[in-house]
């Protein structure tokens, strides 16, 4: 349990700093979308800063994702569950998150089959195509790219994806060991903003 | 087993998850993603994160963490002190004249955020402490905080017409427009309630006798704090009315203009700064993931055309009318409103409701309204209404729950009264969208 627990303090650490820094990405999002409105009002409208905002904002939640759970952001139907004791809260949720790391693998599963599609494979397992990669039997195909008039490359912020909700799997794991010692027991006080 | 059996074993079993207390997106993410495999195999698996992609294209949810820092910097910054000070020495000197103010105060904060949470942090802690020490009765005082502050959702800027709008995909800058006009007449029909009370009974709202120390000068000068939020609202809405820039940047343009306005009253500090940037984190992840879920929740519900099923047994099997199938659908809707929190409210909503309310032939834009009025409603309703836990959290010790629960009756006949004129006479809703659109 206690190696389980240090692996939980680990993601949390994790999840935390970069919840810290990703917090600020909001500016950056307002910095983006006030350049579009003075571009578009006094010189030429850009191309790339609605993309780029698109972008910036799946960014902003997908890797802030993780710390707002950790901090409890996640709303919750409290009828019953308001009431319980902590340990009871526990040892429900021991039981439903398993439900919520079956969408987080269910989506990361989705988030790898997209991402190889950008990278130009059409095959159906992509996990395959991902090893293949990294062993040298696979290349990178046909690019895919946006069809609007910038034409970014799609596999940046598809790769993001599937660095924030591996982290966000990685997060469920630590609440539900969390919850197990809780449900156990022990003492485990609760991440707050 | 068929399509209604599969949809309602689906709403069933999102249900029993979302009693079990997990986290809303979690369960009906898992129910969502399991119907969907156990649907469709392997075609199934990537509908869960298509709902990603599709949410990355839809443009104007760009406004939501714009909304819900403007709503942290004004709460937090109490940047409303002075507001409500004009509202207080202005109409002060009548029989619940303060009552009427804090509507007023309700208003101009609800065009400058989008939630009804910064409405009602600034109600509870401002105004209601203030109308208690004068002696107005704590029941009008409370409800009249509570119902003031729902109206942030349906003023614009509003976040729940965003989120209709991306669920019923109608533009969000006519559901803006739409939600004006019903919530000024709401507010008007609060104001109305507030004086005919206090005329009947003036022991409810005193005339405040500190004021004769004003001088003339002072009123006008507090006259100048009502400029600061109309300054906030028309450097969003000009710019977007007049075709400038689009609905996403003039939010970003609200927000910072949040900011300046907080930076130049000397009201932001590190510390409030902070907070602000790490509560709009959380809240924005929080409505995000539940899009996200619900999205994909959507998706496998389209797939299996059970809407249309639905359709069928209300118009052909049981022979009711449009309108009839209309008020029965309001009426369970603030059913379950009492007993759900309004994000797993549009999560149920989303997938039936909007498209049969488009099947039966009824304007969406029109319907945004009422939907955004009957989750006021909800919001507020016992047993389980979110402003309720709100404003007892909120509140001064005194005020209790049984308090709180009969404080929003009368307003609650009032909403509903709103919702019902409106049903009537859609163009109340509808005209100003029309005009501008329409130009």
């Amino acid at each position: 349990m206690s190696f389980l627990l240090r692996f939980a303090r680990r993601i949390d650490s994790i999840n935390t700093a970069i919840g810290h820094v990703i917090m600020y990405g909001v500016y950056g999002l307002m910095g983006i979308l006030l350049w579009s409105s003075i571009s578009k009002t006094f010189f030429m409208p850009t191309q790339w800063t609605l993309e780029m905002a698109q972008f910036a904002m799946v960014a902003y939640y997908m890797l802030g994702g993780p710390y707002a759970m950790l901090t409890g952001a996640n709303v919750r139907m409290d009828l019953f569950y308001g009431n319980w004791s902590l340990r009871r809260k526990a040892t429900v949720d021991v039981v439903t998150v398993l439900f919520l790391i079956f969408y987080l693998g269910v989506l990361l599963y989705g988030a790898l089959g997209s991402t190889s599609y950008s990278l130009g494979y059409w095959g159906t397992d992509p996990i395959a195509f991902f090893t293949g990669l990294v062993t040298g039997t696979e290349e990178i195909g046909r690019l895919e790219r946006s069809s609007t008039a910038w034409r970014p490359y799609i596999w940046p912020i598809k790769a993001i994806m599937i660095i924030g909700l591996f982290l966000m799997l990685l997060q469920a794991l630590s609440e539900l060991i969390k919850d197990m010692a809780r449900a156990l027991g022990h003492d485990i006080a609760e991440v707050k903003t | 087993m068929s399509q209604e059996h599969i949809a309602l074993f689906m709403f069933a079993s999102m249900m029993l998850m979302l009693i079990s207390g997990q986290r809303v997106f979690g369960a009906i993410g898992a129910v969502a993603a399991i119907a969907a495999i156990a649907l469709w195999g392997t075609g199934g698996q990537d509908i869960p994160f298509s709902a990603a992609l599709k949410l990355m294209k839809w443009y104007p949810l760009l406004t939501l963490p714009m909304f819900i820092f403007m709503g942290y910097v004004l709460s937090e910054t109490r940047l409303a002190d002075d507001l409500y000070r004009m509202f207080h020495v202005w109409f002060g000197n009548v029989n619940g004249g303060l009552a009427m103010g804090t509507i007023g105060l309700m208003v101009l904060i609800s065009a400058m955020n989008g939630l009804s949470v910064a409405g009602m942090a600034i109600g509870a802690t401002i105004a209601l402490p203030e109308l208690l020490r004068r002696g107005y009765n704590k029941l009008m005082v409370t409800g009249v905080v509570q119902a003031g502050s729902s109206l942030g959702i349906l003023v614009p800027p509003s976040v729940v017409l965003v989120l209709y709008a991306m669920i019923a995909r109608q533009p969000v800058g006519q559901l803006w427009l739409a939600g004006i006009l019903p919530g000024l007449m709401m507010a008007a029909l609060f104001v109305i309630y507030i004086w005919i009370r206090c005329r009947m009974n003036p022991d409810l709202g005193p005339v405040a006798t500190d004021l004769d120390t004003v001088t003339p000068a002072e009123k006008r000068r507090l006259l100048g704090a009502g400029i600061l939020p109309l300054a906030i609202f028309a450097s969003m809405m000009v710019p977007f009315v007049n075709g400038w820039t689009s609905l996403v940047e003039s939010s970003a343009i609200g927000a910072i203009a949040a900011l300046v306005a907080s930076l130049l009253k000397r009201r932001m500090t590190l510390a409030i700064f902070h907070t602000c940037t790490k509560q709009t984190l959380a809240i924005s992840c929080m409505f995000m993931w539940i899009i996200l879920a619900a999205l994909g929740f959507g998706a496998v519900f389209d797939g299996l055309g059970a809407v249309k099923a639905i359709e069928t047994l209300f118009t052909d099997q049981l022979g009711l009318s449009p309108w009839m199938i209309l008020i029965l659908m309001q009426l369970s809707f603030i059913l379950m409103g009492t007993f759900l929190d309004d994000t797993a409210m549009l999560v149920i909503v989303a997938p039936l409701y909007v498209p049969l309310v488009g099947a039966l032939g009824f304007d969406l834009i029109w319907y945004g309204v009422l939907y955004t009025i009957t989750t006021q409603i909800a919001y507020m309703t016992p047993p389980f209404g979110y402003n309720l836990f709100l404003m007892k959290a909120m509140a001064p010790p005194e005020i209790g729950l049984r308090d709180i629960y009969r404080s929003i009756i009368p307003f609650v006949g009032i909403m509903a009264l709103a919702l019902a004129i409106i049903m009537l006479f859609p163009q109340i809703a509808l005209w100003l969208p029309e005009y501008v659109y329409g130009k």
